[in-house]
This record gives structure tokens, C-alpha cells and sequence, in this order.
């Protein structure tokens, strides 16, 4: 192929690709006017929608970061018989299908289940609530936090840990003033990419958690609903999860350059820079 | 159906037609659902052949459209209400539904099968209360289904063809004969198709006596 | 002042056990090639490795079962291991106030800077205050000048010297070059595959060496050969390559002897001293030390000043005679 040529097929391959991926987004602002997406957001429908997302992905958030930051730094500054096997375990929800997460969440928490039978002596039952929605959510959300987290860790300098250790930091002041603010770039980009697919999630949450106005029904689920019922709430509703992850977009291109500044072995999106 | 053993329909069908549909033609493609979403598609341009639905309504919207034929009644159908074989809840009759913490799983509002849920409790006026405990808008009967053959729901709103499908896990309750909707499932066929002789075919054969005989067998009434 | 005691600590490395016991009181540095183990050492009594058996105490207070952060022990890594994301100020206030360190230690006009904007030299500085602001009751220092280009080297080699006289607490450091151990400490140690091989002051290590080994490391040229005693009370070797030289030690059979690089003369033609061991070789390299020249011909280098290079036109390919006495050798 001659020089060219093969500049004008990269080229092509390169303008299809990028088109194909904007359309859909271009699309969905085209077909209405700005003015009827913005009135449909006074659609109690949309509203109550918003409000249930933000609440489940915002506590789910905070769980993921609370239970998956220690649980990340472990697994990415010790090695111990197993670590494979549980570097493995953490990334399993990244890769099952949400329906199967949502079976697998009922069998586990449901009224009948092997954990929820417990919790339903106890007065606990977690299906059609709204705290299903959040473990739905933390539940397919968490391994792209927990990998990014532990790409982070294991890129920061294990000496610099040593040091603080040898001038009198113990444990936990060394992970907070020098393990944790270098870090903080790739954990912001793993904040992003799990709040992300945290909005987005569909299938274990209508699974796990049902799908009721207010209650539990998130933007996804509404979107769904309203889809053949009316079709510009549907695309408002669109119109926000889009702006959303633009944003959420944003913040993971800086907290990647952040990390980047601070440590000297280079991040990839989808943590793959595991030195040992 | 041995005319359409050379053609491959896309047929659209509502959700309750999951199992009966294949014994009557196995060689057909098929996308169960709520036939709202499978109209929604169809209004989008989806490549489907045929068209069957679990009212009347939706095939008669496309049709005014344009976008299918004439539409047939092919079957009816009854609404009964289910319950977890080991029915936690102790429901027995439609009005138990409104005790309080009762968890009533039904379909999203446009779904055939929902909105004639509604119409059921509407007549019965037991709307109000029964929809205080509703938990959930599925996106099909199955989904619903699903819920209350897994325990999760204490009570669901499907068809008795439903029911049937997973007899062992679930118990019956039929709703007062005044009150029940009258299901009648048409099917039409969709304009855009290319295999328009043989969706035709696939249509007429729903009449014919060995497409009803399996709909009867399989708990689907009579369609006069 | 205080002595770092370390008894029959032990340390599975890579391919050998390190065994050392040694008590440190004042400057003492260990030398030794690298992967014999010395930053291990340094590790293991700043508390970063547990040692597999033996203990480690200051005076009296037991060290060898304290984690890290209660020990008071200042160690500079090589890389320095600054926080990047504090300033100087903040970096050395990290282990305790920093009082006027950054005055002594030469930097306080950085104190607001960030490590990545110093130089090597300057962040040898920051990670020396660093660890002295912890009061420390010992001070370790992992190959300070290795990571500093030459000139910087000797001028950091003559401040630290000074600064650690000023301090009243055991200085365990650890390099690979001899000179540099031999500028910083009283006493060197050398290390090598985990044991220690000999201890004392430079000038002893260099008048002589317990083996081949220490004397090579301390800079000296090892020529093998056979030893003889002769004649006239000396002995006489024959090297491998023939030439016989003369060693006021007694000797025989198989042995090494040391001959020092500055006790090597170099000339162009034939010394008329007959009591000289002399090597005729054409030179090999002409290397430029600053002052000071090495010139390599046959199996030696010698090390004479620029100003004799220039006035005997030295360079490589040349015909040369190296000479040195007998009493300037050593039987190892």
C-alpha cells in the first residue's frame, strides 16, 4: 500500500469511528429543541427519576470508596497466598452480565436468600427497596474503582511509605499524608469511571430492586418506561445522563493527569500498569 | 405450519406467548416482551414480520399508522392473580391485596397486561389501596412473574396462561368474574415486511385449528 | 555518645545469608560491591526488614523487635524518597520541627520549593534535614554521594564530612566507593556476600588488607604469581606474565600482591635504580582525575600528577617503564 493510501485509510477508519460513536449523543439533542427537553424537566416522571439516581449513586459511591480504598490498597501493597484469586474476585462483577449480577444479588439478598432469609427474620428486606438499588448499583460500580485504586496505589513509590515509617508516621498517618494525596489522582479517575457505570446500570437493579416511580426507578429504568409512553421525556432524561458523563468524563481525564504528576510510572485507563 | 418452513419470520410477540408460540411455529424468529416496547420498536423501524400482541389497542395504533395490517383477534387470554407456593402473605382473595405491607408486583403502565390491572382494581374499586402497595412496574408479565415465583413478591397480576408455565411455584387466585377485562390478543402483519405472503400465512394459520388447539392447551380461551 | 550495637544480625538475601556484628559509635561506613547486602542492613535497623535472628540495640534500649516508627532511626535513602507533593519546608518538618536545620544543612532559601524543582545535591540536603529533624537517636545515610554527579560529589563529600562531625549520635553509611568511605569515616567495614571481611581505620585497610578482595576494593593493583624466597632476605614473584618482582614480605608459593596506584612511578625510559620492580609496558589509558592521573600499562595503574603527564607526554600506545619499590608492596 503506498504511503498515501495507507494515510487516507487511517484517516477514514479514524473519521467513521469517531462519527459513529458522536452521533448517537448528536442525535439525541437534535431531535427536540432545547426548550421542550429543558420543560420536560419539570416531568414529575424525570424529576423523580433524577432524584432517586443521584441519592442510590451518591451512597453507593460513598460505599464503594469507604469498604473498596482499604481493600485496594491491601491488594495492591502486600502479596499473600490467594491475592490472585482475590484481585480476581474484585473484578468479577466488571465482567458478568448486569442481569446475572441482579439473579445473583437475589439469590443472595432476596426474601428466600442466603444472606436476605437471615436479614428477613431480622426484620430486613431488601428487594423493591431503595437501599437495593444502592448495593445494585455499588455492586456492578465497585471493581472499576477497586482496579483503578490499586493501579494507583501500586504506582506510587514504596519508599516514600518507608520514609514517612522511618520518621515516626505510623500505618495509618503514613497512608493519609503521603500513600493517599498521591494517589488521588487515580482514585478520582476511578470515582468517575464507577460513578459512571453506576448511573448507567439497568439490569440488576430492575432485577434486584424493581422498578417504582420514586422509589426505585432510576433514569435508566425510567427512560425504559417511558419510552413508548413519551418519547421527549425519554430523551431529556437522555439528554442529562449524556451532560452527566461528559462531566464525569472531565473529571477522569484530570485525575489521570494528576496521577500522572505524581508518580513516575505512567497510568492507563484501565489500570494495567501492575508492576509485580 | 409447513409454509413457512422455507421462510424465516420475524415475528414481535407479546411476553405471555414465550412458551406457546414455538410449538406452534418452530421456525420463526422471536422477540418476546411488553408489546408496548415491541409497537415502540416497530414505530422506530424495527425489522420485524409480524406483529402479535396482548390487546387489541396497540395493533389497532400501528394500523391507523400505517404501519401494520389489518389486525386479527387470534385469542383471549384471563388476568388472574398469583402467588409464592408457600404464600407468605396468606392472600386468598383480590381485596387481601390491600392489607398493609402486602408487596403487589405488577406491569409498568402502557404494558397490556398493567393496564388492564388497572382496569381489574378500577372496577373493583380497590385501586387506591392495592396501588399503596404496589412495589414495582415491570416491563413485561414475566418479569412479574419471575418476582412472585421467586418469592420476592408477595402477590402478582398475570395471565393464567402465565401461571400455568410454572405451576409448581406458584398458586392461582382468580378474580371475580365482573370484574374480569376482556383480553383479547390481536396480531397484524407489519407493513415494512419483506415476506409479506408468508407473514400472511403465519397470521390466517393462528385461526386455523392447530394453532388453536395448542393455545387452548395451553390455557389461552377460545377467541369468541 | 551513644553506640549502635548490631549482634549476629541475619539477613536471608537473594543467594546468601548476611551475618554482622558490629558496634557503631561515630561515623563508621560499610563498603562493599553491590548486592552484598548493605542497604539491608541499613533496612533492617531503621526496622523496615525484621531480622531473621540476632538483635539490634542503641546502648541499652532494645531495637530489634520495635516497628519502624518506634525506633528513632534517620535514614536517607539513595533516592532520597522526598514527599513530591510537599514543599521543602514541609518535607523536612514532616519528622519533627525543623528548628534552624535548614540553615545548617545550607537550604533554607528552598524552603518553599517543591523536590522536583532541585537539584541532586539539594535534595540530598532536604532528605538529611528530613531525617535529622527527627531527632534521631542513629543516623543512616544509603549511598550518599552516589547519585551526584562528580563535581557536586566532592564539594557534598567535604560538607557532609563537617556536618557529621557535628553531630553527637552513631552514623552508619553505607557505599560502594571506597574514597568516599574513606572521607566520611572513621572506621570502614567491608561487606562482601554478607560477611565482613575487615574492620578498621582506612589507613589500615590500605597498609593491609586482609585479602585480595579488600585490597582491589581500597584501590590497590592485585598481581598474581609465584613467591620465592631469595637471596638477599626479600622475596622474589613471578607474575604471569614473566615479569619477577621483588617484595620485602616473606613468602612462597601461590600468592597476591598489593601494590597502591600512588606508589607507582611512570617514566619513559628505564629508571637507573636496580632496586626498583619496574613493568615495561606500552600504556594503555590515560585517564584524567582532576589533579590526579591514572595510567594503565600492563597489569597496573598508576597515579601520578597532571603536571608529570604533561611534562613526559604521556599517552596510551606508549612505550613506558612503571616503577615502584619493593617495600611499596604487599603479600596478601
Amino acid at each position: 500500500m503506498t504511503r498515501l493510501a495507507a494515510v487516507i485509510a487511517v484517516g477514514a477508519a479514524s473519521f467513521v469511528a469517531l462519527a459513529f460513536l458522536l452521533l448517537p449523543i448528536v442525535a439525541i439533542f437534535a431531535r427536540t429543541s432545547p426548550a421542550h427537553l429543558v420543560h420536560q424537566l419539570s416531568n414529575p416522571v424525570v424529576r423523580d427519576a433524577f432524584v432517586v439516581s443521584l441519592k442510590t449513586s451518591a451512597v453507593a459511591q460513598v460505599l464503594i470508596i469507604l469498604f473498596g480504598t482499604p481493600a485496594a490498597y491491601l491488594l495492591a501493597s502486600r502479596r499473600f497466598p490467594g491475592h490472585a484469586l482475590a484481585v480476581t474476585l474484585v473484578e468479577l462483577p466488571l465482567v458478568l452480565p448486569p442481569a446475572v449480577a441482579g439473579i445473583g444479588l437475589l439469590a443472595a439478598f432476596g426474601r428466600f436468600g442466603l444472606l436476605g432469609s437471615s436479614l428477613h427474620t431480622l426484620g430486613v428486606t431488601l428487594p423493591f427497596t431503595q437501599a437495593a438499588v444502592t448495593i445494585a448499583v455499588a455492586y456492578v460500580a465497585s471493581p472499576l474503582y477497586v482496579r483503578q485504586a490499586i493501579a494507583a496505589f501500586e504506582a506510587t513509590d514504596p519508599s516514600l511509605a518507608a520514609a514517612s515509617r522511618t520518621l515516626g508516621a505510623g500505618p495509618v498517618r503514613t497512608f493519609f499524608r503521603v500513600v493517599l494525596p498521591l494517589a488521588r489522582g487515580g482514585l478520582i479517575a476511578g470515582l468517575a469511571l464507577s460513578f459512571a457505570r453506576g448511573l448507567g446500570e439497568f439490569g440488576a437493579t430492575i432485577m434486584f430492586a424493581g422498578s417504582l416511580q420514586r422509589v426505585t426507578q432510576t433514569l435508566p429504568l425510567a427512560i425504559y418506561a417511558e419510552f413508548d409512553q413519551n418519547f421527549s421525556a425519554t430523551l431529556a432524561m437522555s439528554g442529562v445522563l449524556v451532560l452527566v458523563s461528559v462531566l464525569l468524563l472531565l473529571a477522569l481525564r484530570i485525575g489521570l493527569t494528576w496521577q500522572r504528576s505524581t508518580s513516575t510510572t505512567s497510568l492507563s485507563l484501565f489500570g494495567l500498569s501492575h508492576s509485580n | 405450519m409447513r409454509l413457512l418452513a422455507a421462510v424465516h419470520l420475524t415475528v414481535f410477540a407479546a411476553a405471555s406467548l414465550t412458551n406457546v408460540f414455538p410449538k406452534i411455529a418452530a421456525s420463526a424468529s422471536y422477540s418476546f416482551g411488553g408489546s408496548n416496547m415491541l409497537a415502540a420498536q416497530i414505530e422506530q423501524g424495527a425489522p420485524a414480520d409480524v406483529f402479535a400482541s396482548a390487546d387489541t389497542k396497540l395493533p389497532a395504533q400501528l394500523h391507523a399508522r400505517g404501519l401494520c395490517g389489518t389486525p386479527v383477534v387470534f385469542t383471549r387470554n384471563a388476568l388472574v392473580i398469583v402467588v409464592p407456593r408457600s404464600n407468605p402473605a396468606r392472600i386468598h382473595t383480590v381485596s387481601d391485596l390491600t392489607r398493609r405491607g402486602v408487596k403487589v408486583d405488577v406491569a409498568a403502565a402502557g404494558v397490556p397486561v398493567g393496564d388492564y390491572t388497572t382496569k381489574v382494581l378500577h372496577t373493583l374499586r380497590l385501586l387506591t389501596a392495592v396501588t399503596k402497595n404496589i412495589v414495582s412496574r415491570e416491563t413485561d408479565v414475566r418479569s412479574v412473574l419471575s418476582k412472585v415465583a421467586l418469592g420476592e413478591a408477595d402477590a402478582g397480576f398475570v395471565y393464567a396462561t402465565d401461571a400455568k408455565t410454572v405451576a409448581g411455584k406458584v398458586t392461582l387466585i382468580t378474580l371475580p368474574g365482573r370484574a374480569q377485562p376482556d383480553v383479547r390478543y390481536a396480531a397484524c402483519v407489519v407493513s415494512t415486511t419483506r415476506h409479506g405472503g408468508a407473514a400472511k400465512a403465519f397470521v390466517t394459520a393462528l385461526l386455523g385449528s392447530s394453532a388453536q388447539a395448542k393455545l387452548r392447551a395451553a390455557g389461552f380461551l377460545s377467541r369468541r | 555518645m551513644a553506640t549502635l550495637h548490631l549482634d549476629n544480625v541475619t539477613l536471608p538475601l537473594r543467594s546468601f545469608a548476611l551475618e554482622l556484628t558490629l558496634a557503631v559509635r561515630g561515623t563508621v561506613a560499610l563498603v562493599g560491591p553491590s548486592g552484598a547486602g548493605k542497604t539491608s542492613v541499613l533496612h533492617a535497623v531503621a526496622g523496615l526488614r525484621r531480622v531473621a535472628a540476632g538483635r539490634i540495640a542503641v546502648d541499652n534500649a532494645e531495637w530489634t523487635n520495635l516497628l519502624p516508627e518506634q525506633r528513632a532511626a534517620g535514614l536517607v535513602f539513595q533516592d532520597y524518597a522526598l514527599f513530591p507533593h510537599m514543599t521543602v519546608r514541609q518535607n523536612v518538618e514532616y519528622g519533627g520541627a525543623a528548628g534552624d536545620l535548614l540553615e545548617r544543612v545550607g537550604i533554607a532559601h528552598l524552603a518553599n520549593e517543591r523536590p522536583a524543582k532541585l537539584s541532586g545535591g539539594e535534595r540530598q540536603r532536604v532528605a538529611l534535614a528530613r531525617a535529622l529533624a527527627r531527632r534521631p537517636d542513629v543516623l543512616l545515610l544509603d549511598e550518599p554521594l552516589a547519585a551526584l554527579d562528580a563535581h557536586t560529589r566532592s564539594q557534598v563529600r567535604g560538607e557532609l564530612h563537617e556536618l557529621l562531625g557535628t553531630l553527637e549520635i552513631p552514623v552508619l553509611l553505607v557505599t560502594h566507593d571506597f574514597e568516599d568511605a574513606a572521607a566520611l569515616a572513621a572506621q570502614v567495614g567491608v561487606l562482601v556476600e554478607g560477611k565482613l571481611r575487615q574492620l578498621g581505620t582506612p589507613a589500615e585497610l590500605v597498609a593491609a588488607p586482609a585479602d585480595a578482595f579488600v585490597a582491589s576494593f581500597t584501590g590497590a593493583n592485585v598481581l598474581a604469581g609465584w613467591a620465592a624466597p631469595s637471596r638477599n632476605g626479600s622475596t622474589r614473584v613471578r607474575l604471569a606474565d614473566g615479569t619477577t618482582i621483588a617484595t620485602a614480605d616473606r613468602a612462597h608459593g601461590e600468592v597476591a600482591i598489593a601494590v597502591y596506584p600512588w606508589e607507582i612511578t611512570v617514566a619513559t625510559s628505564p629508571p637507573h635504580d636496580s632496586a626498583l620492580n619496574v613493568i615495561h609496558a606500552p600504556i594503555r589509558s590515560v585517564v584524567e582525575l582532576g589533579p590526579r592521573v591514572r595510567v594503565t600499562l600492563g597489569p597496573v595503574s598508576a597515579e601520578v600528577t597532571a603536571e608529570s603527564v604533561a611534562r613526559l607526554g604521556l599517552h596510551p600506545g606508549q612505550d613506558a617503564y612503571a616503577s615502584f619499590k619493593a617495600t611499596g608492596t604487599r603479600v596478601l
